[in-house]
């Protein structure tokens, strides 16, 4: 049997999935580095993070979600704001809508340190870390408007961290 | 020792690779999902979900593939046809070509009622599950004959598998 708490999985920026912007696929700030690069325009742009851990059908098994990092660059303009939500999905069944629900969690990064000119690090915990069923998954949304400064974003990667009981 | 039969590997729409049409990463419909889009247009595309599960070098160890299920939806119009295929893909060796066979596998719904405007929910389940030599992996493929006015979100894919360490 295995119960550990210090699993980790990344998340490259190829799978990132940005609407409303121009964005690239271009070499990180630091060389050997990949990045997803958002670039300057007065938009609202919602980038959101498939959490691809595993899950199980069995209750109290497989992953539990305890939190999620993500490392990103504003290079030039701070943006407006810096909206992060974390949306639990139900699949629907054959036939039926999904179900989202948002899920309560805490940033290390305050909203307003979040946008600023830096590279930044900013890690989502849930309240209530989740065992994750097999007919659900986990999305990490960010909405962010830019406003006439425009900002350019370099998205680097993300790390959920997780129990793996198996 | 680890022998579960119950895991699943969740596949997000932005790792499956798409070809012919015009896809782009839209919001799903539902607000907080996330979809690859097809725009409507009469034309054959090829959904192709790559199954990221572990694999391992020695026999009856690692993941043992059962299923694939797609989460997908059809809107304004029905396909033609959608045709599921399963490629078990060996790599070559150096200086060699792949090697694909196609496992059997059963699905539901039906192709009848998977190419039909609705929510779908297709299961593929593999005849006889397999273990994942490291030298192999498993892509499932989607054809999607679309008539003109088809439009096609794909959400996501989930593989069922056992887990053997």
């Amino acid at each position: 049997m295995i119960h550990n708490t210090h699993f980790a999985q990344y998340i490259p920026p190829t799978l990132f999935h940005a609407v409303t912007g121009t964005f690239t696929w271009t070499a990180g700030q630091v060389a050997g580095e990949i990045s997803l690069h958002r670039g300057a325009a007065n938009q609202t742009s919602v980038i959101t993070i498939p959490i691809i851990i595993p899950s199980n059908s069995v209750a109290l098994q497989g992953a539990k979600l305890a939190s999620i990092e993500v490392d990103y660059e504003i290079l030039t303009g701070e943006p407006t704001s810096m909206t992060w939500i974390l949306n639990k999905v139900t699949r629907g069944v054959e036939g039926a809508v999904a179900v989202v629900a948002a899920v309560t969690k805490s940033n290390t990064v305050g909203d307003a340190a979040a946008k600023t000119v830096a590279k930044h690090k900013q890690v989502i915990t849930l309240t209530t870390p989740a065992w994750i069923d097999n007919d659900e998954y986990y999305l990490l949304e960010l909405s962010m408007p830019t406003g006439a400064g425009g900002a350019v974003n370099e998205f680097l990667g993300a790390v959920a961290n997780f129990t793996l009981k198996a | 020792m680890v022998h579960n039969i119950h895991f699943a590997q969740y596949i997000p729409p932005t790792a499956i690779h798409c070809v012919t049409g015009t896809w782009t990463n839209t919001a799903g419909s539902v607000s907080g999902t996330i979809a690859k889009h097809k725009a409507a247009n009469a034309e054959t595309s090829l959904i192709t979900v790559p199954v990221e599960i572990p694999s391992n070098s020695v026999a009856l160890q690692g993941a043992r593939l059962d299923s694939i299920e797609i989460d997908y939806e059809l809107t304004i119009a029905d396909l033609t046809s959608l045709t599921a295929v399963i490629n078990q893909v060996a790599r070559g060796v150096e200086g060699a070509i792949a090697v694909v066979a196609t496992p059997a596998f059963t699905q539901s719904p039906t192709a009848a009622a998977s190419k039909t405007q609705a929510k779908h929910k297709l299961v593929l389940t593999i005849t006889t599950p397999a273990w994942i030599d490291n030298d192999e992996y498993y892509l499932a493929q989607l054809s999607a004959v679309a008539p003109a006015g088809t439009v096609i979100d794909v959400l996501a894919a989930v593989a069922n598998f056992t887990l053997k360490v």
